[in-house]
């Protein structure tokens, strides 16, 4: 009894389980349904890109660790779902070297420039994404058609548009054409990884929102705005744009409101900037869709909103801080 | 079932004691006294070293408006009067006691017990004062003080807190187990200084069943309610308490009696009661010992100046892989350095763990989730004056509504980061104090 | 083709600049401020550091106030004498010599002469480990050995040996910022001295405890007292205090000192008197 070691911490002496590997690795589970889902769709080079974009992200998160003399952080997950969510917003058959070039941009340009997980500003894999986009149109946008069980990498498919890019490109009654609502609903259509198959995408943001992880006012206000937004100008002009349900299903809608947007990082934290960092990600997205120049609008959409989300934050904090004001000083 | 609105969190409730009863524990050799057991200042010492005193002989005197009074608990012979570790972590000031052995109680105290109607309201309260009870449930604060509320303020609503929220602790379920008559007598003690105006409540947490029967038996023939309160921490916060239970706010710099709320803890109305009836002075409670690492969890009555030490050895030793001893519950308590304390009025518990991260755990950045906001029962933003107070910010921080804080610790319990949030706050008030002390001094 | 890019480009950036340049030009001369050239020379004399040491917020407030009032008796202890005779000739003026002071440590328990109370885990900082518990020393006036003070100092003369403040004397140039950075107290401002005794203790416990607690405690044996021929020792509550204005520096208390490690100690050989004492 006289030799016990007694150490000395503070209170309170029980944590609870969850970590910060737990909330990311939870995120990675909830992202796999997708993933296999685009394995499934297009076959071997699908998982191939995955691998290779998460490895390259965890392979520059340890050297800038390293480079920045700070504790080693590349197994905490963090990582892991930024390689994970670049792979899952490019083509299949995007050449490798870009989406190493994808990795560097989202974990050194995007990260740990601005001081590591925690302190980024904007989505990293958004970024990285959008940096290949702007830099690399042609391999960015010409997706390979979905080919279940195929095996072999692809290396020379069959290319095409995706159901946004033929409506930006050729009018609603050729994007209506070349997809079924169901297609979309189910992934066997044309995009990006993760983009197509919306089942797989919500199942995974389910299990999120069954284990508190993400909350539902942000991917619900974004779906809502988009869907009353474009539906408004459907019923309007039909000819012209496509319907509410078209554009709910296609493109990166899904994955970006459910796990891009929702990014604890670069998100607000109270409800009410939730709700508001969710409609402008709707109303954005939905303007770029239908006027702007590209087809899809939600990455540019998230992004322009990250960088309000400091703005938005601060609107709770002078609330609080008037809140506090008010009462007399106690002397 | 009633619950508090903001926040709150649901830890393991491990409460291994709850079903065994609460033990004596034999008044041991030798007892350190603190003269410091409560809010305020310490009380001034009445005996010098070789005095002989008598079971609950006066031997600590109140000293100014918040204070109260110490009593020897047992009889025997004062060892020495000096400075010596106390369970908040810091030195107080201590009278050692030699036990002679007898426990012979001092003239005119431990009376049979006697019917407390015929009592005036101001010597129901100096009885209290005399008898040196303080809030038991932890922060100590003087009773007799906080049963005389400034005469403009009018008291509509008297709480007893049994919801004993604290993991581990079952000093008060066993208490309203064991003793239900004198809890209920107790309140209607404290209930009669009011008049007949204010609403008795009894508020229990529902993972209390037995308790909540119990207490109900007897205090529902007397208009007391009994609530059954949601399991979920800090329910026996007293803010928290006053919100489940009247659905009032108590907001910055307000007291509960601006809110006519008063709040006793259930080992304070038994004091009470045994004080007014018995004219027993305070000095034993009922302490839960627990923690995997204690060879057997008990419910212990100790008097007041049982080391540590000693209860470790009652309670069949602590095992050697022993790291840490808390003075209190695991959300609040306190880390202690050393076996060799004394157990003083506010020890509700004592926690024998191994906590095995203690090494590893480093704090890491906010990944900004927001959960120490949904769980603040305050409504706070932990995770900003946690921040603030990394910067120093010190006139910021009280914009945020540092004072606000009640130091209940549940977002350091939720943060996946591992952020000593409750820590920064608690450092960032002291630099507050220091810096309001200078300016005035 | 490419002038055809280049020359719009250039053009068109450089008449940019050029309007904004005139702008500035314009704004500069239209808004200066005329400001006494007296204060900017002495502002260029001081040290400018804006450590606070002279009681203003800074250095330039500083220069202000002394142009306008040329009160002698401001000093600026950073600078110490030199730069008092400096600001003398600058304004024509006798400048009261400022004394040197120098922040010392009133504690030698470092982590072989203090006893340990438990390891800490948590914030490493002076006041969170205080809220925690006593700190990491038993004696609870001690250094508590987390370097708090360390940041507030502006001239790098703190630093953390073996779990002791130790401060670089000629580093340190008395501005006080550290003072209030310390919960316990055991920093204070001294007059600087060539040679000058003090007792580098703050407990105020009685002689068995501080003993017990560290080896290099002020015990308030007397000895001190008594062996002193100037009356320079006076014993307040349970801790020894050199009068400075009385002590002939003759060393006769460090011969007397019984603990194991003088708690008199000689501000020149700090570590020498402790090395004297060990052999």
């Amino acid at each position: 009894m006289e030799s016990v070691n007694l150490k000395v911490s503070n209170a309170p002496f029980v944590r609870s389980k969850d970590s910060i590997e737990s909330v990311m690795y939870n995120v990675a589970l909830a992202l796999a349904p997708a993933t296999v889902m685009s394995v499934y769709l297009f076959g071997m080079r699908a998982l191939v890109l995955t691998v290779v974009s998460i490895l390259s992200c965890i392979a520059f998160e340890w050297l800038m660790d390293k480079a920045r003399n700070k504790p080693n952080s590349c197994l905490d997950g963090s990582a892991l779902v930024t390689g994970l969510l670049l792979a899952l917003n490019v083509p299949a058959n995007l050449p490798l070297w870009m989406v190493v070039t994808g990795a560097f941009i989202a974990i050194v340009a995007t990260k740990h420039v601005f001081g590591g997980l925690g302190y980024n500003v904007f989505n990293p894999a958004l970024v990285a994404r959008v940096f290949l986009l702007i830099s690399f149109p042609a391999a960015m946008t010409s997706w390979p058609m979905p080919a279940p069980f195929s095996f072999d990498m692809m290396v020379d498919m069959e290319t095409g548009a995706s159901p946004l890019g033929i409506l930006k490109t050729d009018g609603v009654q050729a994007a209506l054409a070349s997809l079924s609502l169901m297609d979309g609903f189910y992934g066997t259509m044309t995009g990006s990884l993760g983009e197509t198959s919306a089942l797989a995408l919500l199942a995974g943001a389910a299990w999120l929102w069954y284990k508190k992880y993400i909350t539902m006012y942000i991917p619900l206000t974004i779906m809502g705005s988009v869907f009353l937004f474009t539906g408004l100008f459907h019923l309007i002009d039909p000819g012209t744009y496509a319907s509410p349900a078209f554009h709910m299903v296609t493109g990166g809608l899904v994955l970006g409101a459910f796990f891009m947007a929702t990014d604890m990082v670069t998100s607000p934290l109270s409800i009410r900037g939730q709700l508001l960092f969710g409609l402008g990600c709707g109303l954005l997205t939905a303007v770029i869709r239908l006027w702007g120049g590209y087809p899809e609008g939600i990455s540019f959409a998230i992004l322009i909103m990250n960088s309000f989300v400091p703005l938005i934050d601060r609107w709770d904090l002078n609330d609080r801080k008037a809140e506090n004001k008010k009462e007399p000083e106690t002397p | 079932m009633k619950t508090f609105k903001t926040g709150g969190i649901h830890p393991p409730e491990s409460k291994f004691t709850e079903n065994i009863p609460i033990e004596e524990m034999p008044v041991p050799a030798e007892l350190a006294i603190s003269l410091n057991q409560h809010l305020g200042k310490p009380a001034k010492p009445l005996v010098k070293v070789g005095s002989e005193v008598k079971k609950g002989e006066l031997i600590g005197a109140a000293d100014g408006f918040i204070s109260a009074n110490v009593h020897a608990s047992t009889s025997g012979k004062v060892k020495a009067v000096k400075p010596y570790p106390h369970p908040s972590g810091q030195y107080a000031m201590t009278v050692f006691i030699t036990a002679d052995g007898n426990d012979e109680w001092a003239e005119g105290l431990n009376t049979d017990p006697a019917d407390w109607h015929g009592f005036s309201k101001e010597e129901i309260i100096g009885k209290i004062n005399d008898a040196g009870i303080v809030g038991m449930g932890g922060a100590g604060f003087p009773t007799n003080v906080k049963l005389s509320p400034p005469p403009d303020k009018q008291i509509d609503t008297i709480i007893l807190n049994g919801a004993e929220c604290e993991p581990f602790l079952t000093a008060d379920h066993r208490l309203m187990l064991e003793s239900p008559e004198e809890v209920v007598e107790g309140l209607e003690i404290i209930a009669s200084l009011f008049g007949g105006h204010a609403k008795a409540y009894i508020g229990i947490e529902s993972n209390k069943k037995d308790a909540i029967e119990t207490i109900s038996r007897i205090a529902s023939p007397k208009g007391i309610e009994v609530i059954s309160l949601k399991t979920k921490y800090p329910q026996g916060a007293e803010k928290q308490l006053i919100n489940a239970i009247t659905g009032r706010t108590i907001e910055q710099g307000e007291l509960p009696f601006d809110k006519g709320c008063l709040v006793q803890n259930i080992g304070t109305a038994v004091a009470i009661y045994e004080a007014v009836c018995k004219n027993r002075p305070l000095i034993d409670r009922i302490v839960t010992v627990s923690g995997l690492e204690i060879g057997q969890p008990k419910n212990i009555r100790a008097v007041i100046g049982t080391s540590f030490r000693d209860i470790a050895r009652f309670c069949g030793d602590l095992k050697e892989r022993t790291n840490q001893i808390i003075s209190g519950g695991p959300m609040m308590g306190k880390a202690l350095f050393t076996l060799d304390v004394p157990i003083v009025k506010t020890t509700s518990g004592i926690l024998f763990i191994n906590n095995t991260g203690i090494e590893k755990a480093h704090e890491r950045t906010c990944i900004r989730c927001g959960k120490c906001v949904d769980v603040c029962p305050q409504g706070l933003a932990p995770w900003l004056l946690a921040n603030v107070a990394q910067i120093r910010d010190f006139d910021e921080i009280q914009l945020l509504g540092l004072a606000n804080c009640t130091e209940c610790g549940s977002c350091t319990y939720v943060c996946p980061s591992k952020r000593e949030l409750v820590h920064w706050i608690k450092y960032a008030k002291a630099l507050v104090n220091n810096r309001q002390k200078r300016k005035s001094a | 083709m490419i002038s055809e890019a280049f020359i719009p480009a250039v053009t068109s950036l450089g008449s940019v600049a050029l309007a904004l340049g005139l702008i500035i030009f314009y704004v500069s001369k239209k808004f200066h401020v005329e400001e006494d050239p007296m204060v900017v020379i002495i502002n260029d004399i001081l040290p400018g550091v804006n450590c606070g040491a002279c009681g203003y917020p800074s250095c330039g407030q500083f220069a202000e106030i002394l142009v306008e009032t040329k009160d002698s008796s401001m000093s600026c202890p950073v600078g110490g004498a030199d730069l008092a005779a400096k600001l003398g000739t600058t304004l024509g003026i006798a400048m009261a010599e400022p004394k040197p002071i120098t922040a010392v440590v009133l504690c030698q328990g470092d982590n072989d002469t203090a006893k340990e109370t438990a390891e800490y885990f948590g914030i490493q900082d002076c006041w969170a480990a205080t809220q925690t518990f006593v700190g990491p020393k038993q004696c609870r006036y001690s250094c508590i050995g987390l370097g708090s003070c360390i940041a507030f100092c502006d001239f790098g003369a703190m630093r953390l040996e073996n779990g002791l403040i130790v401060i670089d004397k000629d580093l340190c140039t008395g501005c006080g910022a550290c003072i209030p950075a310390c919960p316990t107290g055991v920093l204070v401002m001294q007059e600087k001295k060539a040679e000058r005794y003090y007792i580098a203790c703050n407990s105020h416990d009685k002689g068995a405890a501080t003993k017990k607690a560290c080896d290099a405690g002020c015990i308030a044996c007397q000895k001190c007292v008594k062996v002193c021929d100037d009356d320079a020792i006076v014993i307040e509550s349970f801790l020894a205090r050199i009068i400075q204005e009385k002590c002939t520096a003759c060393g006769k208390c460090i011969e007397v000192c019984p603990t194991k490690v003088n708690c008199i100690i000689l501000e020149q050989d700090f570590h020498d008197a402790k090395q004297k004492k060990a052999s």
